[in-house]
Parts: C-alpha cells; sequence; structure tokens
C-alpha cells in the first residue's frame, strides 16, 4: 500500500448497503470528486467497499470508474474490502465497458485487476512495478534487462493507460526524473 | 353509434401472448381506436402477472388517446378481480376506467402488502420520484421463495442486477408522461417466478435506432433487440448500453427465459450454450399495436 493514500468508505457516501441505476451512481460521482479535489497532495484513493452489498452494473461505471478514468495518469482510485468476490462481476463489466483498468486489493496484501488487461508487451513491467514499493526507467530497465528507452516507454504508456502512478523526482544527474509506483 | 371493440380474454390461464392473441381478435383497438373498449374477462380466467401490466398499460394508452375503457368480471369480486386487487392493480388503475360489477373498495395490496414471500405488488415506476428499494425488494422476494443459504444470496445479487437495470431503463428511455410498472409472482409452488417491467414510452427500438450505426438500418426490429441483449447497445455511445446485456448476462446463469415486447413486435429469448438465442416460434416482428417496453423474465427453478 502506498503512504500517499486515503481511504474513502462507499457506503458512508451512499447511506445504505445497495446502489443502483446511473443516477445514484452520479449523485456518488460527484461526491467522490469533492473528495478528490479537496485533497490536492493526495495521489491514491482507496475505494472501501465494506458494508456494500449489491450493486447493479450501471452504478460503479458512473461512480467509482467513471472517477478513475477522469484522474487516469494523474492520481489513482483502487478498491479494497471486498467481502465478496461475486460483487465484482458488476464492477468488473463496468471498468470493461470504460475501459479502465482498476486494481482491487484484498485483505492479505494481494490484488486482482479488473477492466481491461494491459498489453502483452506490458505485463511483465506492470508486475515489476506491483512488485516493488517505487521505481524508474533506469532501475526497471536492470531488472528487466531492457534497454532505458524500452523500459521508459513501457512505463509512461501503462502511466497513460490507467494501471500505475508516477511523479517526478530530482534525478542524481540533477535532472527530473519519474518515479512510478503501483496504485494501492 | 358509439364504436365498441371488446377484448375477450379466454377462461383459462392468461399471459402475456394470450393478451396479445385477444387485442388481434378485438381489431387492434390502438389502431383502430373505437370510440369504447372493453376488457371481458370470463368466470375461469387466471390473469398473469404479465398480462396484468399489458392490460393495466393498455387501458391507460387508450385513456391517453381519449378512448372509454372498461373490464367486465364475470366473476364478480371473486377470482381475477380479487387476484388483481390483491396484487395492486386497481391502486395503479386511472380511476376513469369502468369495474363491472364494480371496483373494489379496498385494496388487498394495501392490506396485506408483503406478507406474501411469493409476490411483490405492483410499483409504479416514476422518473420524478424513483422508488430506490424496489431492485431490493423484487430480489428479495425472488431469493426468498426459491432457495436458501449460499445460492440464495448468490440468486439474490443477480436479481439485483437484473432488476435495477431493467427498472433504470425505464426511467431513461421510457420518455412517457404515464408510469411505468415492475411486479414479481412466484407460481407452481416456488418452480416457476415471473418478472415483469412495463412502460408506456415508445419502445427501446424509437430511442435506439436513430443512434445506431448504418448497418442496423437494414435489421428487423427483433434483430436489434436481440442485439442491445447479446452484445449491448446504446444511444449514449460505446461507453453506456451495458444494462439490458448486464441484465441478460445475470439472467441467464439462472436459466431464465426472456420476453420482450415492443409497439410492433416480440423477441423471446431462451438460454443455450452459447448465451440467449431468439425462440423462433415466439418471436414476431407483426404484433397488434402496444405501445411501450414490456420485459418479462421466466426463472425456472427444481424445487
Amino acid at each position: 500500500m502506498n503512504e500517499t493514500g486515503t481511504t474513502i468508505r462507499l457506503v458512508d457516501l451512499i447511506g445504505g448497503s445497495d446502489a443502483w441505476g446511473h443516477e445514484q451512481g452520479r449523485e456518488i460521482h460527484g461526491k467522490l470528486l469533492k473528495i478528490v479535489e479537496a485533497r490536492p497532495a493526495v495521489l491514491v484513493f482507496r475505494v472501501s467497499l465494506d458494508g456494500l452489498q449489491r450493486t447493479d452494473a450501471s452504478f460503479p461505471r458512473e461512480s467509482v470508474v467513471e472517477l478513475a478514468r477522469r484522474y487516469r495518469g494523474r492520481r489513482g482510485i483502487c478498491l479494497v474490502d471486498v467481502e465478496d468476490p461475486d460483487l465484482l462481476d458488476n464492477w468488473d463489466a463496468a471498468a470493461q465497458r470504460l475501459l479502465q483498468p482498476l486494481f482491487v486489493w484484498q485483505l492479505d496484501g494481494k490484488h486482482r485487476l479488473i477492466g481491461p488487461p494491459p498489453a502483452k508487451g506490458n505485463v511483465e513491467m506492470l508486475e515489476h512495478v506491483m512488485s516493488v514499493p517505487t521505481t524508474t526507467a533506469s532501475k526497471a530497465s536492470k531488472s528487466l534487462h531492457l534497454k532505458v528507452n524500452n523500459a521508459s516507454m513501457k512505463l509512461r504508456q501503462l502511466n497513460d493507460a490507467g494501471y500505475i502512478l508516477r511523479r517526478e523526482e530530482s534525478a542524481s544527474s540533477g535532472g527530473v526524473e519519474y518515479s512510478y509506483f503501483r496504485i494501492g | 353509434m358509439e364504436s365498441h371493440a371488446t377484448v375477450a380474454l379466454p377462461a383459462s390461464w392468461v399471459d402475456a401472448r394470450d393478451f396479445d392473441s385477444a387485442l388481434t381478435l378485438a381489431n387492434d383497438p390502438l389502431v383502430t381506436l373505437p370510440e369504447k373498449v372493453t376488457v371481458a374477462v370470463p368466470a375461469g380466467c387466471k390473469v398473469m402477472v404479465d398480462a396484468a401490466l399489458k392490460i393495466l398499460c393498455f387501458a391507460h394508452q387508450l385513456r391517453d388517446r381519449g378512448a372509454s375503457v372498461a373490464i367486465k368480471f364475470e366473476d364478480g369480486h371473486d377470482g381475477a378481480m380479487g387476484y388483481l386487487n390483491r396484487i395492486g392493480f386497481f391502486d395503479m388503475l386511472d380511476s376513469a376506467v369502468e369495474i363491472l360489477p364494480d371496483r373494489p373498495v379496498v385494496s388487498g395490496a394495501v392490506v396485506y402488502r408483503g406478507m406474501n414471500d411469493n409476490l411483490v405488488e405492483i410499483a409504479a415506476l416514476r422518473s420524478v420520484a424513483r422508488d430506490k428499494d424496489l431492485p431490493a425488494r423484487l430480489s428479495d422476494a425472488l431469493k426468498n421463495s426459491v432457495a436458501s443459504g449460499k445460492a440464495a444470496a448468490k440468486l439474490g445479487r443477480a436479481a439485483f442486477t437484473v432488476f435495477a437495470e431493467l427498472i433504470q431503463n425505464v426511467y431513461l428511455h421510457s420518455g412517457s408522461a404515464l408510469d411505468g410498472y415492475a411486479t414479481l409472482q412466484v407460481y407452481k409452488g416456488g418452480k416457476k417466478a415471473k418478472v415483469v417491467v412495463s412502460d408506456n414510452g415508445v419502445g427501446i427500438i424509437e430511442t435506439l435506432r436513430p443512434t445506431l450505426p448504418a448497418k442496423y438500418g437494414k435489421m428487423s426490429d427483433s434483430a436489434v433487440v436481440f442485439e442491445a441483449f447479446q452484445k449491448g447497445l446504446s444511444r449514449h455511445g460505446p461507453g453506456r448500453g451495458c444494462g439490458l446485456k448486464a441484465s441478460a448476462d445475470h439472467a441467464i446463469k439462472y436459466q431464465a427465459e426472456l420476453d420482450v415486447r415492443l409497439p410492433k413486435c416480440r423477441v423471446h429469448l431462451v438460454p443455450s450454450a452459447s448465451g440467449y438465442q431468439p425462440h423462433v416460434a415466439f418471436c414476431s416482428d407483426s404484433l397488434p399495436l402496444l405501445h411501450g417496453t414490456h420485459i418479462c423474465f421466466d426463472f425456472m427453478f427444481d424445487k
């Protein structure tokens, strides 16, 4: 889990254990948007599904998945506290529909991806980013035996598609270097 | 002399298809628009919920077009009228519709609401007053009456999606000032459940067609409906439109049959190994006119 994150319990925003429909999805999207905009320094928002019993596919699409799409590449949204994996069928359908990947974190620290899978050529790089606290193009190129340019391109593609995040850091050479990290 | 048509129901179980047959025999009243239309309900007629909602919509559509409407129960307050009163039919029916011999004074749905696990009384669907608990009520009724334990929870969740998406579809697509309706009835000791969602709008085809790519122009209405449930189509572009498909994806896990009635056509979909397939014998592109979108899921259970 990343220390730059904050957790939002979705049922507190919904006011109940069931949620459905475009209208309620838009309403919750508005509430989530306010929370995200009020915390400009926070990069990762963990949406907790604790206590959520039932949703259709429209609600997650209009609320959380749309939020993740809106901030893709700049800020990250992931799901935590999913008690029942069956609940995720509709969330997966929503994420597929909006072509927005979302990571779901389990209590044991393991994760699964819902929504579209990454391009085949970027799978290994994504696994690498998920397995380390942070990485850079030069570090990743060494770990995966790639040229730095190639590693840099893969990381940028994963960031742009919403699988990972990055922030600018000062390089030891004096320039600026991107540090990439998982959404969790 | 006042023009008059009679829609005569048979003295047996009546489902949506039987009601369509009666409309045809009555010379398609919503097209011919006689000044008065009587729906005749003989002794021994048992109206199923899918037919009940269509009668309700039919009566309101006629009233909306200026016709006077009567429903005549040969059995009086016993039989079909008693059942329709119990499911809330008369609570929803326009008070200008004449009931013969007379309208029930007390609503069975109001008195006994929620006391029968096998029934969810007719609920009105109004976009200005969303019934937020309706998908939960419908799915809980289905879950409690047909399954138990873990399987029940699974069914409850699948059914929640089916009902939520269908009800939402009425809010988004109906475009009618008239209410839509939803209801559920479990039959045959829990072996079969009918869930019906009906509205009086222009029909999903009318809202979809103008926004679809050119290739759909050559397809029949029933073929477009099939695509909407099988692949997901939306007038709001590729990011939307998972509603009907999501409904179908969940319902097929429980081998539910799906019947979609649009203003002039019907698509009956049956589950197969590769998803829903049209049941050709029950599909038609030339039915008597009934405005709106009427969707019925038939869930079958082993008990």
